[in-house]
C-alpha cells in the first residue's frame, strides 16, 4: 500500500506492506527510532501504532549529534 | 488496548518503558512540568526573588527549558532573562538566533544577545580558520561560551544561569569523566554547581533528569519552534561516542540513565570526601575572571590567535 512520508523538507512517496507499524517503517528507512518524533496525519504516535493505506506519516528528527 | 494511565484517553504519545506509563498529550507534559519544578524544589534550585539567566540557543532543550521556567516568572516567583550566544558559526547559528527570538518574544521574556566578535574579538569560525591547533571546536567553543555567560551574568546581576542539559548530557558527562579518570571534575556535577565564591553565578539545570528523548517529546507536543539541525563543527567526539553508546544500551536496559545517575549520586558524596577540591581561586591576569593559575583557561586559549 501506499502511503507519504515527510522529514524535514523531503516528501516521499513509501510502498509498505500491510500491517506495516511505524516501528516497521523506521526500520526499513534506517533511522533510529531514539532520535525521532513520529506523527500520522498531524498527531503524535507511538512506534506499534499500524499505518494504513493513504496515511501521511511525518518523521521529525529531535536528537542530533553534538 | 493502549490508554493514557492517569486519565484513559485512547491517543497517546509516549509509552514509558523505564516505569510502564502511557500517556496522552496533556497527561505528558504535565508530567513533565511537574517533574521539572518538583526537582527545582528538592535539589532548591531556585529561590524566590531569583534572578535568572537562561542561556538560550534556540535548541530544543533551551527553548523547553525557558517555557517550564516561564511558569515561575509568571507566578512572580523569579525574574527571568533569555542570553544567546553567538559563537559566529556560518549557516549554523543564524537560524537558532532567530527561533530563540521568536520563543523569547512570545513568552515575553527580556532576551540578550551577545557574541564571540563583541566579547572575545574573534568569531569561532575565524578561530578555527586560523586555527593550527589540534583542538575540537567544541572544546573552545565550550570554554568560550561559559566565559561569556558567567561575565554576562555579572554583567547583569544574576543570582542563576540555568542552563538545557538534559538526562543524556548529564549520564553523558558521569560516564565521559569516569572513563578518562578526571575524578576532579566527576565530583562536580551535579543539578547545581557550587559556586566557589561570588565571582561565579551558580549554574543550575532544571532539565537534568528528563530524557533527551522526551525533551524532544515535548518540543513537539507542545508545539514549540525549536532549532533542530547539526552544527557543522559536531562530529565524532568522545563525548559523542559515549552519547551514542548509553542511547544504545538504552533501547534493551531503558532505566540505565537513570540508575547512571542515581549511582552516581550515592558515590559522590562519599568520594568529595576523598578528593580535594581545589581551594581559592585566584584571578586571571588578562581579564580578571576567576582563575586557578595566572590565566584562566578562556584566556589561555585566546593567546593562541592574539587579539583583544
Ligand atoms: S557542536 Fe561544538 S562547535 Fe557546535 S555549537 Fe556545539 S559545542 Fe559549539
Ligand atoms: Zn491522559
Ligand atoms: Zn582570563
Amino acid at each position: 500500500m501506499k502511503i507519504k512520508v515527510i522529514i524535514g523538507e523531503e516528501n516521499l512517496n513509501q510502498e509498505i506492506p500491510e500491517g506495516c507499524t511505524v516501528q516497521d517503517l523506521l526500520k526499513k528507512m534506517e533511522i533510529p527510532s531514539e532520535t525521532v518524533v513520529v506523527k500520522k496525519n498531524e498527531f503524535i504516535i507511538i512506534e506499534e501504532e499500524l499505518i494504513q493505506e493513504g496515511d501521511t506519516i511525518e518523521i521529525i528528527k529531535v536528537i542530533y549529534g553534538g | 488496548m493502549n490508554s493514557c494511565t492517569k486519565c484513559g484517553n485512547t491517543h497517546i504519545i509516549i509509552k514509558r518503558k523505564h516505569s510502564g506509563q502511557s500517556l496522552c498529550k496533556e497527561c505528558f507534559l504535565e508530567s513533565i512540568n511537574e517533574k521539572v519544578l518538583k526537582n527545582t524544589r528538592k535539589y532548591n534550585l531556585i529561590e524566590k526573588g531569583d534572578k535568572v539567566l537562561m542561556a538560550l540557543s534556540g535548541g530544543k532543550d533551551s527553548v523547553v527549558a525557558l517555557n517550564i521556567l516561564n511558569s515561575l516568572k509568571e507566578r512572580n516567583i523569579i525574574n527571568l532573562t533569555a542570553l544567546t550566544i553567538d559563537e559566529g558559526i556560518k549557516g549554523y547559528r543564524e537560524e537558532g538566533i532567530k527561533i530563540a527570538i521568536e520563543n523569547a518574544r512570545k513568552l515575553g521574556v527580556e532576551h540578550k544577545i551577545v557574541s564571540f566578535k563583541e566579547y572575545l574579538g574573534i568569531s569561532l569560525d575565524d578561530m578555527m580558520a586560523k586555527n593550527d591547533q589540534v583542538r575540537h571546536a567544541c572544546t573552545y567553543c565550550g570554554v568560550f561560551r561559559r566565559w561569556i555567560l558567567n561575565r554576562v551574568a555579572q554583567e547583569e546581576e544574576a543570582t542563576k544561569i540555568a542552563t538545557g542539559h538534559n538526562l543524556d548530557d548529564e549520564t553523558q558527562s558521569i560516564l565521559m569523566n569516569y572513563l578518562e579518570g578526571n575524578i576532579n571534575n566527576l565530583v562536580r556535577i551535579g543539578p547545581k554547581t557550587e559556586a566557589p565564591d561570588r565571582r561565579f553565578t551558580i549554574k543550575i539545570k532544571p532539565l537534568r533528569e528528563i530524557p533527551e528523548k522526551e525533551v524532544g517529546l515535548y518540543a513537539v507536543a507542545a508545539d514549540l519552534k525549536v532549532h533542530l539541525a547539526s552544527c557543522p563543527y559536531a562530529g565524532a567526539s568522545f563525548r559523542w561516542e559515549i552519547g551514542s553508546f548509553i542511547k544504545e544500551l538504552s533501547i534493551n536496559h531503558p532505566t540505565i540513565m537513570y540508575s547512571t545517575l542515581r549511582g552516581f549520586e550515592k558515590i559522590k558524596t562519599a568520594l568529595k570526601k576523598e578528593v580535594t577540591i581545589k581551594g581559592n581561586l585566584g584571578v586571571c591576569k588578562r581579564c580578571g575572571e576567576p582563575a586557578a593559575d595566572d590565566l584562566c583557561k578562556a584566556c589561555t586559549f585566546l593567546k593562541d590567535w592574539d587579539v583583544k
